[in-house]
């Protein structure tokens, strides 16, 4: 290899870790910018496993299959790790609740209403904004708001118009985690 | 195996020592000594050995280098905003690889700079981890590895480094793993090849042994992964065994055709391993109970066996005696073990006597292989090898048994006074092999 060549490949090696790095939040940095946001009821913790290293595991209102109506006692309708559209509605104290569940992304929904994209898990949909990482020096008090303060912890979620998910803030009371 | 393929470090250094008394002696004129260093690359002996402890000093350096930064920055990694975070992670992945090529390309920072660029990749991979920790991404564990290995790909091209490939193989197995625990089947399946595509080429071309024979160790072990997951025991015998005979038959491939001879040793070694293992475990009597057997999906054992069979024509045509019959050898055992494979599912019932006997005689015949090919290829270790693992072997079977303690006793003695006397006639048969050249060499003298 000439050394010109040598130089091309290596800067195009080192253009596609760069784009790979870039990749990688991109879609959740368009669907902050661009999405809308939601505000999730978080579900009570396991007191034993909050802490997974530096994150918090959450589970959400809509993370059941149960919880959407036309779901209940048909979960075998939706096979594990099948992808699944859930449809949110905003509810009167400002959280947003479950509607439906769909397996094609519907299409014009009113404004008071949007839909998460998710794969289903068993009985349970993911939507990839399960993990809250939290900073290394805040881990214990975190864990401990959330542990006591489980039915007043929401968190604020980016949406765009395909499903898409960013997890933006967590809220617990007045507290703001970022 | 073929001998002296793999001319090692030590045997070059010796030599090296060995040809100015040559000299003095008269045994050689200075014109034989400087042929003699030139084809053996004795003067490369000093700069080989001094690149190789810079590499790994190099390499430790960087990695510590890399872990003092991230030390430094970490205590105030919180307190840092978003952008800033962002703009370190780019600029530790771009010093590390700018400085590295740059170095790379100097007269005597060669190696460094190869370390740099590794150290870079392994930034990479730790910047893919902390993006996915800036904005919360919670996604599988194992599309984190799958875009390590990617970009880590990349550069293992781009500068033709070993090292990285290694990286590669580590990384993509991981996102192998995952990948196939969450039932994605169908790019599951295909990663033997994906691998085989990605990998090897990289090896043949840069001449590395240790990528070669570890890209052909990731393939098989793909293959048993998948076998042992969406198949049965019987399935992941019939992987082991094809696996193990085509990377022997590979091996002797390489030696035969002499294409790559310094691949021959290590991938025949391996492969031969690989089989000993397999015959040995599949030797014991409960493996073959039949509730440990069930359906057969085996695509890559399949190909496995396939290109064994199509080396062993290649090397029957291209082969000498008496590698030839220890190949031929080779090929029966990993032969037994896969039929025992295939027909144990209608069979098994009535035939686990049958498949044990044959799978302990494919391991018998498998330890003389290997005395065989220490008597060949006169290498010493080969044959203790050899005559240990049938002393394992019958101690093995000596103990899964029940017998009394002094069938027991017995076994051990005549085990012991076997190896004593394999060990003694395999001095005596050293000695006349040597005495004929020997008396050759003195009557030349007179």
């Amino acid at each position: 290899m000439t050394k010109r060549a040598s130089l091309i490949a290596f800067v195009a090696a080192v253009v596609i870790q760069a784009l790979i790095l870039v990749a990688v939040p991109a879609r959740k940095v368009i669907t902050r910018v661009t999405g809308k946001t939601v505000v999730l009821q978080v579900q009570p913790v396991d007191p034993y496993s909050v802490l997974s290293g530096y994150y918090v595991t959450l589970a959400f209102d809509i993370s059941r299959l149960d919880a959407f109506p036309n779901a209940r006692g048909s979960s075998e309708g939706f096979p594990y790790g099948s992808v699944v559209y859930a449809v949110i509605e905003n509810g009167d104290d400002g959280i947003w609740k479950p509607v439906s569940i769909e397996k094609q992304l519907p299409a014009n929904l009113p404004e008071n209403r949007a839909v998460l994209a998710g794969r289903v898990h068993g009985g349970m949909i993911k939507y990839g904004i399960e993990e809250f990482y939290i900073p290394e020096a805040q881990r214990e008090y975190i864990a401990e708001d959330l542990t006591k303060n489980q039915d007043k912890a929401r968190v604020e979620v980016k949406v765009d118009g395909r499903g898409n998910a960013a997890l933006e803030r967590l809220v617990i009371e007045d507290r703001i985690y970022e | 195996m073929t001998p002296n393929q793999n001319l090692t470090t030590k045997f070059r250094a010796a030599l090296r020592n060995e040809l100015p008394i040559w000299i003095q002696k008269g045994f050689i004129s200075e014109e034989t000594a400087k042929q003699i260093s030139s084809t053996y690359q004795l003067d490369n002996l000093k700069a080989e050995s001094s690149s190789l402890l810079s590499a790994v000093i190099f390499t430790i350096g960087g990695l510590l280098l890399g872990g003092g930064l991230i030390s430094f920055v970490a205590p105030n990694w919180d307190a840092i905003p978003t952008p800033l975070k962002l703009a370190l992670l780019f600029a530790a992945l771009l010093s590390f690889h700018i400085i590295g090529h740059w170095l790379w390309h100097s007269k005597h920072w060669r190696r460094l700079g190869h370390a740099l660029i590794f150290c870079g990749c392994l930034v990479f991979g730790a910047n893919i981890g902390l993006v996915a920790q800036i904005f919360h991404i919670s996604s599988n564990w194992y599309g984190g590895f799958g875009a390590w290995a990617l970009g880590s790909l990349a550069m293992a091209w781009a500068i033709r480094s070993w090292i990285i490939g290694v990286l590669v193989l580590f990384t993509s197995f991981l996102w192998f793993v995952g990948i196939q625990n969450d039932n994605h089947d169908w790019p599951a399946s295909l990663y033997p090849l994906i691998l085989a595509f990605c990998l090897l080429p990289l090896a043949v071309m840069i001449r590395s042994r240790v990528l070669y024979a570890g890209t052909i160790v990731g393939i098989i072990a793909a293959a048993c992964v998948l076998a042992g997951q969406h198949g049965s025991a019987r399935q992941l015998l019939f992987t082991m065994a094809a696996g193990g005979m085509s990377m022997w038959t590979l091996g002797e491939l390489h030696g035969a055709l002499a294409w790559r001879v310094e691949f021959a040793n290590i991938t025949a070694g391996l492969g031969l391993g690989l089989l000993a293992a397999t015959a040995y475990v599949w030797s014991f009597h409960w493996l073959w109970h039949p509730a440990a057997f069930g359906s057969m999906r085996s695509t890559w054992a399949i190909v496995f066996f396939v290109l064994s069979l199509a080396a062993s024509l290649v090397l029957q045509r291209r082969g000498k005696q008496p590698q030839l019959w220890l190949t031929a050898g080779g090929v029966v055992v990993g032969g037994i073990l896969c039929a025992n494979s295939l027909l144990a599912w209608e069979t098994v019932a009535n035939g686990e006597f049958l498949f044990t006997v044959t799978t302990n005689l494919a391991a018998l015949l498998l330890g003389a292989v290997l005395i065989g090919v220490s008597l060949v290829d006169e290498r010493r270790p080969v044959f203790w090898l050899g005559t240990l693992y049938l002393v394992l072997l019958i101690l093995s079977r000596f103990l899964e048994y029940e017998t009394s303690l002094l069938v027991k006793s017995a076994a051990f003695l005549a085990c012991g006074v076997g190896v004593i006397f394999a060990g003694i006639s395999y001095e005596t048969y050293l000695r006349r092999h040597d005495a004929p050249s020997e008396a050759d060499n003195a009557g030349g003298g007179v």
